[in-house]
């Protein structure tokens, strides 16, 4: 059922407190670009609830300073934006993906909010986990300087998408480097029979592309894998511990990584 | 209860100091982002947990939420807003984006076992600060159905057709009632 305008525009409040649903959302959004009083209701809105969220302030756990700083540190920064719609720079909005649906993300410093971003993050905060718990240190800091490099690199794409094992999967892949840079989150817990495995795919071909670790806290560390050629796709499937040479069951999940 | 005349200073008020702290940001300057994080890490943390109510997981979001105001700080224009309130948008977007995510990954029937905020909760939990009396001078200003619907969409991370299922009360209603609290809210903190 569409809304009629007068409608959309009452939406405003909730909006303003993210309580609309993604297509809700969405249609409002198209709206607020082309109503200039509902820019400036929602931006007062949007003041007041911050007053609300400064309101809840509580110390937050010790540690988390630490972590932050140290991520924050293997993290590349976007640039500046120079052409933004006006509506949305007003409201100094970026866009929230949808959680569950695939979605390809052009270049990387394109990529504003939501499950890409935060699989990024998680990725940049596992590396300095890895980095500050592993014992062989040398060789963590080279593979993170890795990961780091592919994350970074200015033709770097991300693709997202769930799976049926449960959970997101996500890649970052640079077709100049050749690398991607794997990781997922919420994939059911396998037996230690079993692993889950990375292949690039293409018509008529599998070629393994490593082993995903067991997941931390429902996230699994990225694995950098070498070896992407233009028109691959990377899959996951689950196969006997120790991996297979060619694929034996059905992936999981497969990505399709934009040329 | 409140005045239609806004008191003298808007609780929310713009922070000149924080907002040039995230320009250097946006420049790399670490000792910045140590400065921001030292101002708003515990204003982005509370209002996740509060959305959450897992401590664990309020700390990953927030962890992702600070990583992010590092990655985007060049997208703050202080001309737009404060930078308080880039912070706290973008943390409560990413807290209710993980409530929306478990909501479709696991069964309703759990999160309908969770009690909502209580009303009361929230004003008490406030600090004694005069912002923060303010505010729940304000809060208090509006009808009940105002304020329930508000918390609840907030703090309670529902969406307004959800609040209106718990508080058995038409969407539409729900919708103005949002809409007309937030109004007399913002009017009442005298926020711009």
């Amino acid at each position: 059922m569409r809304l009629r305008r007068r409608d959309l525009h009452a939406l405003a409040g909730a909006y303003a407190l993210d309580a609309l649903d993604d297509a809700e959302r969405d249609r409002f959004e198209r709206h607020l670009r082309r109503c200039q009083a509902c820019q400036n209701e929602v931006r007062g809105f949007a003041a007041t609830a911050t007053a609300l969220g400064l309101a809840a302030a509580a110390e937050p756990p010790a540690g988390l300073r630490e972590r932050v700083l140290a991520a924050a540190t293997v993290t590349r920064q976007l640039p500046p934006v120079t052409a933004t719609p006006r509506w949305r720079r007003a409201l100094g909005l970026s866009r929230v993906s949808t959680a569950g649906t695939t979605r390809t993300f052009g270049m990387i410093p394109k990529i504003t909010t939501g499950i890409a971003a935060a699989a990024l993050a998680a990725v940049v905060a596992l590396t300095v986990i890895t980095i500050s718990t592993n014992n062989s240190l040398h060789a963590e800091r080279a593979r993170s300087q890795a990961i780091a490099a592919v994350l970074a690199a200015p033709d770097a794409q991300i693709v997202s998408g769930p799976t049926t094992a449960g959970g997101v999967a996500t890649v970052v892949a640079s077709h100049r480097a050749g690398q991607i840079v794997f990781t997922s989150s919420g994939l059911r817990v396998l037996p230690s029979s079993q692993v889950y495995e990375l292949w690039f795919l293409r018509p008529g071909s599998a070629r393994p592309a490593g082993l995903v670790p067991v997941a931390v806290r429902g996230s699994t560390a990225p694995v950098l894998a070498s070896g992407l050629k233009a028109g691959d796709s990377v899959g996951v499937t689950v196969e006997p511990a120790g991996g297979t040479s060619a694929p034996t069951t059905t992936p999981i999940v497969v990505l399709e990584v934009p040329v | 209860m409140c005045a239609a005349r806004p008191e003298q200073e808007p609780a929310e008020r713009a922070d000149p100091d924080l907002d040039k702290l995230l320009t250097h940001v946006a420049k790399g300057d670490q000792a910045a982002f140590e400065a921001v994080y030292d101002r708003l890490a515990s204003s982005a943390y509370g209002l996740i947990r509060k959305v959450l109510r897992n401590p664990s997981q309020a700390e990953e979001v927030t962890q992702e939420v600070l990583l992010e105001v590092w990655r985007t700080a060049s997208r703050f224009d202080p001309a737009r807003g404060s930078a308080a309130s880039w912070v706290l948008t973008i943390a409560h977007r990413r807290a209710i984006d993980r409530v929306r995510a478990e909501e479709a990954a696991t069964a309703r029937e759990q999160r309908a076992a969770d009690v909502p905020v209580p009303v009361d909760e929230v004003a008490e939990s406030v600090e004694a600060t005069m912002d923060a009396e303010r505010l729940r001078r304000c809060l208090a200003g509006l009808t009940e159905l105002q304020r329930e619907s508000i918390t609840l969409a907030y703090y309670g991370g529902y969406t307004y057709a959800q609040v209106a299922a718990l508080l058995e009360t038409a969407l539409g209603t729900i919708k103005t009632r949002i809409r007309d609290g937030l109004t007399r809210l913002r009017d009442c903190l005298g926020v711009s």
